[in-house]
């Protein structure tokens, strides 16, 4: 390998800018999270409810029609399970921040997860199966930011 | 299901910035596989490349590695995966009988590219994206945190693999000089840099810069090209339900899937008492474990009771595994090639004695989303 | 070694230029749930396998097919992602042929799904970051990026078009009238297909030729839309077809052959290819799937022709190079009517990719519609029986060819 090898590193930022057609089921349940409401559906079949809402159900392969089938779901879930981490990622990088506790919940009447950020707790007191509840933004805007967080009930 | 074999590898030497150009890695690494077999470039009539968009930073990003990849004016394809899927691609180029030599390569230069961001643009973009919450970084603690918690295994046996791994990868020449690690304690995996609480830095398999490639024959021609070739006897590959909240993560149903189909291909009915060495794509050192156990290698929970160093009852990983480096899209192509070589004696120093059968598994998408494995036989 | 393999449905979703009322795996659904209802007696979970692909810089989603699991009714079920650049459709396609050739146990019944949602991205930029890596060295060196993507790549794939039309118009002597036409019969056989995105029944040349140029010899009227849209094709064994439907379609050649890398070479270091309607990948990929068919003469033994072409004259180039007519010879094919419905020899009666292109799925929807016309489903149907088809595909940046060869007799020579 000879000594003089020049590799050139280029750097360059390219702007793409995407935006996502949500869908009609996604469509609904913003629009519930906009009136800071959690709003699912339920298979026919299984009865599986699920948060966010979705077209199909997967264990069933069946298509949950979208006139009917809505559920009303409380603020309140259980956490079935939390990681705690101090890499903050997003479009642009990933970094080192503060830590944060990002937690798994269950929503009662569900029967999944969504994952946000648990606050105003200590991590020694972070435990699954604790009970939490939603910490609405106090602007909403319909989109996934309007959920701040969970806090313990 | 009919024999293909494997009669020819190479693989570049992983570096977590290597300094050289893409195109040369796979130049070397298909050139090497086609040395590797005696074969010439003309004798290729398929070629299957595995690269990901994302991870280059350029559409279609395979078309200007055509030449390199040996597929000019060749009938080639690409699997948008693990390089452990497009062996399968190959596999099945090789059984429709209309190719004689299938070349599958795979890699990635994870130097030039923040890889925690491009993994975030395999999230529901409707969803989950715009929080980043849900990214792998989390997707591992919130496995690891599944695993433990439903068996009670301690970080302490989590670690143990890291610290397993590591040494192994020190006695392979080709794996990450920085996961090289004969000294490392259980206590330095511990004590290392919080990656998503409960996984620590050096359970991860860190991304790096690297390039696989290998070849595929039917029976009757693999046998004229060399007189140790690798029979694949089974393949099996599935796919879970994405959303994190719909799965159990302390298991992986498609890696139990993934293993009964190619068990079954293979006619093996006990795989802990019929394998004798398993290379296994683990991203972090707890998925070396859940995978054990949904391959049926040890009962659930109880993964950690393996003796799976490379001179214990059932290796795993001799060559240090993903966590000896983890080029993304190569990794499990990796794997496969590490099988091979243990079949055919060529593993130097973290060579296990006596290999008749092998397992090899790939990954892809977060906690392992889905999973191929493959038996192989043959060899020396 | 490879058993014989059957199409026995395909279907569409509805094309448009904004899909905005679904998601990816809601649009994926819809053409799953079009292929499904022509195979009543065939269920979801009867699938054993599945091919996805698309094209990933369209939709700022690297590897989509993970999300979209249960859209596609794919919950634990065997999957692999392909992905081609242009011709992902129709590599998707081919991957369903070797998924159910090969002939592992328990995978017969194989569901291929290409798509794409321009809509939601920026195409000319996921269209240009096919060049990136090569010409930023050059960007380093005081050349600004606009500047290099013209000169360079010719602006992506409508400048990899424009020198394919001007090298081919050298040879042949056409005229701009003999692209318009071929835009205008296109449009015309969209109007008859429900699924197509531009649908002009009543377009006539002079139309075409009265819009600004884009870049010569190619104008505005003349050039394929961006369409949102999905393709999904049911592949399986010769036994089970014949349960499935009246009229297998059986998959008798496919090759998917890859010239050099474009104009620009690597590095943008040139490229030997002088002239881009040589097009060795499209000659190359016609013999050996042509020769696995057991066809010799093409022109006669081929009945209808579904061929890549978002620009006019790449239809004129295909249709020749592909062995369907004489060099030079194919616009007067256009002018005399051969291509036409109830010609001879009809090409793109569903309008082909000139009037719907949702780019990973449109090199599916050739070999898609290519396999109804034999099966007598096809949304603008020719009126002749239909025994032999193709389908093909070109992308990558101007070097893939796909191309699928079926009939509804199985080939069984040349094994």
């Amino acid at each position: 390998m000879s000594e003089e090898k020049v590799i050139v590193a280029n750097k360059g930022l390219v702007r793409a800018e995407f935006n996502f057609w949500v869908g009609r089921y996604m469509d609904k349940f913003y629009d519930g999270l906009e009136n800071k409401k959690i709003v699912g559906n339920k298979c026919p079949k299984c009865g599986d409810v699920f948060v966010p809402p979705r077209k199909i159900c997967g264990k069933c392969n069946v298509v949950i029609p979208f006139d009917n089938n809505w559920v009303d779901l409380p603020d309140i879930g259980t956490l079935v399970n939390y990681t705690i981490t101090s890499y903050k990622v997003n479009d642009r990088s990933d970094r080192k921040a503060k830590p944060q506790i990002i937690g798994m919940v269950r929503i009662d009447g569900s029967n999944t997860g969504i994952i946000y950020r648990i606050l105003d707790i200590d991590s020694s007191e972070v435990k699954t199966g604790i009970k939490v509840k939603i910490e609405w933004n106090d602007q909403t805007k319909g989109d996934p930011s309007d959920i701040k967080g969970f806090v313990k009930v | 299901m009919e024999k293909v074999g494997i009669v020819g590898y190479n693989q570049v030497k992983l570096y977590s910035d290597a300094n050289y150009g893409r195109y040369e890695m796979i130049f070397e690494a298909v050139r090497g596989a086609i040395d590797n077999a005696g074969l010439k470039k003309k004798d290729i009539t398929t070629v299957i490349s595995c690269t990901n968009d994302y991870y280059d930073g350029r559409t279609i990003s395979n078309c200007f590695t055509v030449e390199v990849g040996g597929g000019y004016l060749a009938d080639e394809s690409k699997v948008e995966m693990d390089g452990a899927h497009g062996v399968l691609y190959g596999l099945m180029r090789i059984l429709s009988g209309n190719h004689k030599l299938a070349v599958v390569w795979g890699g990635s230069m994870a130097s030039c590219f923040p890889y925690h961001t491009a993994r975030l643009y395999e999230t529901d973009p409707t969803w989950e994206r715009p929080n980043a919450y849900v990214n792998d970084i989390t997707a591992a603690g919130f496995q690891m945190r599944a695993y433990m918690e439903k068996y009670g295994v301690s970080a302490e046996d989590i670690a143990k693999i890291a610290v397993k791994n590591r040494k192994n990868a020190s006695k392979n020449p080709l794996a990450l000089e920085e996961a090289q690690n004969s000294n490392i304690t259980v206590k330095d995996v511990l004590e290392s840099d919080i990656y998503a609480a409960p996984v620590t830095e050096l359970m991860v398999a860190q991304p790096c810069d690297g390039v696989a490639a290998l070849l595929l024959a039917p029976e009757k021609h693999a046998l004229k090209i060399t007189d140790k070739p690798v029979w694949i006897t089974g393949v099996g590959w599935n796919q879970d339900p994405y959303y994190l909240g719909d799965r159990d993560l302390s298991g992986s149903k498609s890696m139990e899937l993934a293993g009964k189909m190619a068990f079954n291909a293979a006619g093996i009915k006990n795989p802990k008492d019929e394998i004798q060495v398993a290379e296994l794509f683990e991203a972090y050192a707890h998925e070396e474990l859940i995978f054990s156990e949904a391959l049926g290698l040890a009962e659930k929970g109880k993964g950690a009771d393996l003796s799976s160093e490379i001179d214990g009852k059932l290796p795993i990983n001799p060559s240090g595994g993903a966590i000896g480096g983890n080029p993304p899209c190569a990794t499990g192509l990796i794997r496969i090639i590490e099988a091979v070589k243990q079949l055919r004696g060529e593993a130097g120093k973290y060579q296990v004695k006596d290999v008749k059968k092998a397992v090899a598994s790939g990954q892809i998408g977060m906690c392992a989303q889905n999973n191929i494995l493959y038996v192989l036989e043959g060899g020396a | 070694m490879g058993r014989q393999v059957a199409i026995v449905s395909a279907g569409f979703s509805e094309h448009a230029s904004k899909r905005s009322d679904v998601n990816m795996g809601e649009l994926v659904s819809e053409a799953i749930e079009d292929c499904l209802k022509k195979v009543p007696s065939l269920e979801i979970n009867d699938i054993d396998a599945y091919v996805n692909g698309n094209m990933p810089a369209f939709e700022g989603s690297n590897i989509p097919e993970l999300w979209m699991t249960d859209w596609m009714g794919a919950r634990n079920k065997p999957l692999i992602r392909i992905t081609t650049g242009g011709t992902t459709g129709g590599s998707v396609a081919i991957a369903g042929y070797y998924t159910v050739t090969a002939g592992l146990p328990g995978v017969e019944t194989v569901l291929a799904i290409a798509f794409e949602q321009q809509s939601q991205g920026d195409t000319s930029v996921g269209l240009a970051s096919v060049a990136y890596g090569e010409i930023s060295i050059l960007n380093s060196m005081g050349a600004t990026y606009d500047h290099l993507t013209r000169l360079l790549s010719g602006g992506a794939a409508i400048g990899a078009a424009a020198y394919q039309a001007t090298t081919y118009m050298n040879k042949t002597n056409i005229t701009e009238e003999d692209l318009a036409r071929v835009v205008v019969q296109n449009r015309h056989n969209a109007a008859k297909t429900w699924w197509a995105h531009l649908k002009m029944p009543d377009l006539t040349i002079e139309q075409v030729l009265d819009t600004p140029y884009i870049q010569y010899p190619l104008r505005y009227g003349m050039v394929c839309p961006a369409s949102d849209g999905a393709c999904a094709m049911l592949f399986t064994t010769e036994e089970k077809a014949k349960d499935l439907c009246d009229i297998p379609v059986y998959v008798n050649g496919v090759a998917s052959v890859a010239n050099e890398s474009a104009i620009l070479g690597y590095d943008g270091s040139g490229s030997a290819q002088i002239d881009p309607s040589m097009q060795l990948g499209a000659i190359r990929s016609s013999e050996l799937a042509y020769s696995q068919a057991g066809i010799s003469f093409p022109r006669k033994e081929i009945d209808y022709v579904e061929v890549y072409s978002p620009f006019p004259n790449q239809e004129l180039m295909w249709v020749e190079k592909l062995g369907l007519f004489e060099e030079a010879t194919a616009p007067e094919m256009y002018k005399t009517g051969v291509t036409a419905v109830n010609g001879e020899l009809p090409v793109n009666c569903s309008g082909g990719v000139n009037s719907t292109n949702a780019i990973g799925a449109s090199a599916m929807e050739r070999p898609a519609e290519a396999a109804l016309q034999i099966m007598g489903k096809a949304s603008n149907q020719v009126p002749k029986t239909v025994h032999a088809s193709i389908g093909s595909g070109w992308g990558g940046s101007l070097n893939l060819i796909t191309l699928m060869v079926m009939a509804d007799e199985p080939q069984r020579k040349w094994r």
